[in-house]
């Protein structure tokens, strides 16, 4: 046994003063009676009625002793050595991801993990210290070497678990940070094993070992994971994904209903791991559609979805080219962009047109808003060098958004302008020659592409459609995008012009205020389910809306994972020691004592 | 200040009221009160036979007229009641809020005042470890201060003895007797309650107890001093012992009631939280003492 508060073993002292005020004299108050035959002839002998009297035995004096001594006990916070083994600094990583509300385990994973670590706070020795991080996106740190068991406790109380992803690297990240050089430290992670991949640059090992702790027992979940309102010129209809991760086969009936109220119930039934992927009718007037279904299963995350269904608010694109069906093509792609194209000879200059395409064409003043300029003919302003032969082409940054989706691996481009000197902006895709595609966001989103896409093979592959789907959006984005995002995952708003107040409205009604005059980006989408962007102009107040998903084929899979690929500890100048924890008996001696201090005051009144 | 002792208001009251007895008492003098003697109230008694000697204005003349011989006419006498007051200003009686012995003294110029406004003699006698008189028998209602003054004079302290009244009770001639104590003196009750009886008195003990002493309003330890004896003991007073001594003080009353009750004597207990006025309207009209 330990105590983990020796110094309380002072209070001892208690002990000889409770004996040293029975010998004592008490002084009595004097209190005439009119009879005094009539009373009891009864003294209580809890003290002397002489000094230092021989001592007499006494039911009170004995249990206030006893009572004393196991408040004492209590006191120095006796401790029975416990199974768990820690080091004198224990980093608890625990997961607060939307994988941890599973509720495989009674009440869920996540109160599971807030219980075992609950457990492991009262077993800290008084020397040892704990630090809390929650992983999810981003991570927290909730606690900092803290030793203080009942600080610890109420921060793990007021957890609450995230509907996002755990970025496990970004929290081992943080555990790291908060570790002293030479300090014996020790990682617990709790957590399901459903957690983004780790860097790269963990490979190297982490100053702590790592002790995987697994919470949840079963993967059986049916989630929906994909929803998408596609509009075409004859209709527009809405696809949905229903997967069945589990082992069994379930039936179940899927909920499909608008905005305005119930479209179509349908019975399904999904063997083990098989996908349904389904069709369903999108009513013109709806502005959200949602699908629900009953899977009774231990995630409900994912048993919800919506999507917006209102059409987006259509662009006019001007292409001016002598031909080119390659980018005519790519750019009709979008539905929402209502295509014009002019011969060169045409081109007045308009501010009627959202983007304006030049190709292999320069007018004489740049329209002050978004183009594209391709392959600028010599005299023009963003014209580059003498044309260079090229060959593969690569990425200027892999990571870039505006390349999502976009090989690369394939393209070849026989020549291009030398772009070297160009100080248009960045480069998007560059060669070992020159950069071939550059980008700039002042003084409006433009683009210039130093080849002509004739000269290249690029419009035959994949890549260029998507390239002119990515910059376009990027060029004229919504002012508020339409489709779906992830928990945590930004907005970016575009207000309207002329706005004068942007307030977006949160699923459980809550509402956040923006600011009109720039693109703002928010970040509040915690929660699941339909955000409403309410702009008001001129007195009239527009609404679009944007919606937020789980769609996780991760999270929706359910099943914990039974060895976790950790990042390794590195070698140590010592060897890494623990010890185990200790197990605080001290509530049950208060008790005790609390039972004596009872049993003295029945005593008292029972005249013992 | 003697004349205080009942206030104007009080006496006004009282005016109304006179001592009551269950049977005819024998006075030295006329009263309001019914005779063992014939004598000249309007009330009609009886018919006795004329003897030489009686006095001629009796006699019936209509009887006379019928029976051939002469009746005489008797009538109740009214004679005046002697009430005696014995007050217990013991050491006993020195205690409790309000005060004991004031409230008695009161109590008991209270009723003394009824019984003169009714032209009725009243004795007082205060006791505590033996009686003390208060003089000459008093009679009327000017009386009264004088009586009041007296009473107010006698101080307060010393043990109870009871068996020391009995003498005084016993030499009283055939009236009311009226003890007023709280009955908690270590001696016994019963002598002076049976000299009662033997004499013939009518009587009526008044128990008068103090609130705190009903119900003791403290605990913890203390030394215990007796109020009349001066004796002292160690105490530790726990709800036990409370309820112990609340138990012994519930015996005791008990006894002085029956020993009153067993020998006709009429009883009432009162606490000294009672306004006097109260105690003469409500408690000693509820046992018949007054009306």
């Amino acid at each position: 046994m330990t105590f983990l508060a020796p110094a309380a073993a002072a209070l001892a002292v208690t002990l000889p003063v409770i004996v040293a005020l029975y010998f004592l004299r008490i002084r009595r108050p004097t209190r005439v009676v009119p009879a005094l035959h009539l009373w009891p002839d009864q003294i209580r002998d809890r003290q002397a009625n002489v000094p230092w009297q021989r001592p007499r035995f006494s039911w009170l004096l004995l249990l206030q002793l006893l009572a004393a001594a196991v408040l004492v006990a209590a006191a120095l916070q006796p401790a029975l050595p416990a199974t768990a083994s820690l080091a004198p600094h224990s980093i608890v990583l625990l997961d607060a991801s939307a994988s941890m509300q599973a509720k495989d385990v009674h009440p869920s994973r996540f109160d599971e993990a807030r219980r075992e670590i609950g457990a492991m706070i009262d077993e800290l020795g008084p020397q040892d210290r704990m630090t809390l991080i929650t992983i999810q996106t981003p991570p927290r740190i909730i606690a900092s070497g803290s030793g203080d068991h009942d600080a610890m406790h109420r921060a793990l109380g007021r957890l609450t678990v995230s509907n996002g992803s755990a970025d496990l690297s970004a929290a081992l990240t943080l555990a790291a940070g908060v570790t002293r050089a030479g300090e014996q430290s020790r990682a617990y992670l709790f957590t399901d094993g459903i957690v983004e991949p780790l860097h790269a640059s963990f490979a190297n090992g982490l100053p702590f070992p790592i002790e995987y702790r697994r919470v949840g027992v079963s993967g059986e979940n049916v989630g929906l994971m994909s929803l998408v309102v596609r509009t075409s010129a004859q209709s527009r209809a809405a696809y949905l994904r229903v997967h069945n991760f589990g082992q069994q086969a379930r039936s179940l009936t899927l909920e499909w209903r608008s905005d305005a109220g119930l479209i179509d119930l349908r019975a399904l039934s999904l063997q083990a791991g098989q996908a349904q992927d389904l069709v369903l009718p999108v009513p013109d007037a709806a502005a959200t559609v949602t699908a629900r279904i009953d899977a009774k299963d231990n995630f409900a995350l994912d048993d919800s979805v919506t999507a917006i269904a209102r059409t987006p608010r259509a662009f006019r694109v001007l292409l001016v080219t002598a031909g080119n069906r390659f980018l005519e093509q790519a750019l009709r792609l979008r539905t929402d962009f209502q295509v014009d194209v002019l011969a060169p000879t045409d081109y007045k200059g308009s501010t009627a047109y959202a983007m304006t395409v030049f190709d292999r064409f320069s007018p004489p003043a740049l329209p002050d808003s978004p183009f594209v300029m391709v392959d600028p003919p010599s005299g023009s302003p963003l014209a580059g060098g003498k044309a260079v032969g090229i060959g593969r082409v690569r990425a200027s940054d892999a990571g870039d958004p505006l390349l999502t989706n976009v090989t690369l691996q394939d393209v070849r481009v026989a020549r291009s302008q030398d772009m070297s000197a160009s100080r248009f902006g960045r480069a998007l895709i560059t060669s070992v020659q020159t950069p071939l595609v550059l980008v700039r966001d002042e003084p409006f989103r433009q683009v210039l592409v130093g080849f002509d896409v004739h000269d290249s093979d690029f419009p035959l592959r994949i890549g260029f459609p998507i390239l002119v789907q990515n910059l376009s959006e990027w060029m004229l984005p919504p002012s508020v995008p339409g489709h779906s995002f992830h928990p945590d995952e930004p907005v970016t708003i575009v207000p309207e012009s002329g706005a004068t107040s942007v307030t977006v409205v949160r699923p459980d009604g809550s509402r956040r205020q923006l600011a009109t005059g720039a693109i703002a980006t928010f970040a509040d989408t915690d929660l699941l389910g339909v955000y409403t962007v309410e702009q008001t102009a001129g007195g009239n107040t527009d609404r679009s809306w944007f919606s937020v998903n789980l769609f996780s084929d991760a999270a929706s899979q359910l099943a914990p994972v039974d060895r976790l690929a950790l990042p390794p500890a590195k070698a140590f100048p010592s060897p890494q020691t623990t010890h185990h924890g200790f197990l605080g008996i001290w509530p049950w001696i208060a008790l005790l004592a609390l039972v004596l201090v009872v049993a003295e005051w029945l005593a008292f009144h029972r005249g013992l | 200040m003697d004349a205080r002792l009942l206030e104007p208001s009080v006496l006004r009251r009282l005016d109304a009221l006179a001592v009551l007895v269950r049977r005819a008492v024998k006075g030295q003098m006329g009263g309001e009160h019914r005779s063992v003697s014939r004598g000249r109230s309007p009330e009609f008694a009886d018919f006795r036979s004329y003897t030489p000697g009686d006095d001629y204005r009796l006699i019936d003349w209509n009887a006379y007229a019928r029976l051939d011989r002469f009746m005489l006419r008797l009538f109740v006498a009214e004679e005046e009641l002697p009430l005696s007051l014995f007050v217990d200003l013991s050491g006993s009686m020195d205690w409790g809020r309000p005060h004991k012995a004031q409230t008695a003294k009161r109590l008991a110029g209270a009723i003394a005042y009824v019984a003169l406004a009714s032209l009725d003699r009243v004795r007082l006698t205060v006791f505590a470890d033996g009686p003390t008189s208060g003089g000459a028998p008093y009679r009327g209602r000017r009386a009264a201060q004088e009586l009041f003054a007296r009473i107010q004079s006698f101080p307060v302290g010393g043990p109870t003895n009871y068996s020391r009244l009995v003498w005084p009770i016993a030499r009283q001639r055939p009236g009311l007797t009226v003890l007023i104590t709280d009955g908690l003196g270590e001696s016994p009750i019963e002598p002076a309650i049976t000299a009662l009886r033997l004499a013939r008195q009518e009587g009526a003990v008044l128990q008068l107890l103090a609130p705190q002493e009903i119900a003791p309003d403290w605990t913890g330890d203390a030394r215990l001093k007796d109020a009349e004896t001066a004796a002292e003991r160690e105490f530790t007073a726990t709800p036990a012992t409370q309820a112990a001594y609340r138990t012994a003080l519930a015996v005791r009353t008990q006894e002085v009631e029956d020993a009153a009750r067993r020998r006709g004597l009429r009883f009432a207990r009162l606490t000294s939280d009672q306004p006097v006025e109260d105690m003469v309207q409500r408690t000693l009209r509820q046992v018949g003492l007054l009306g």
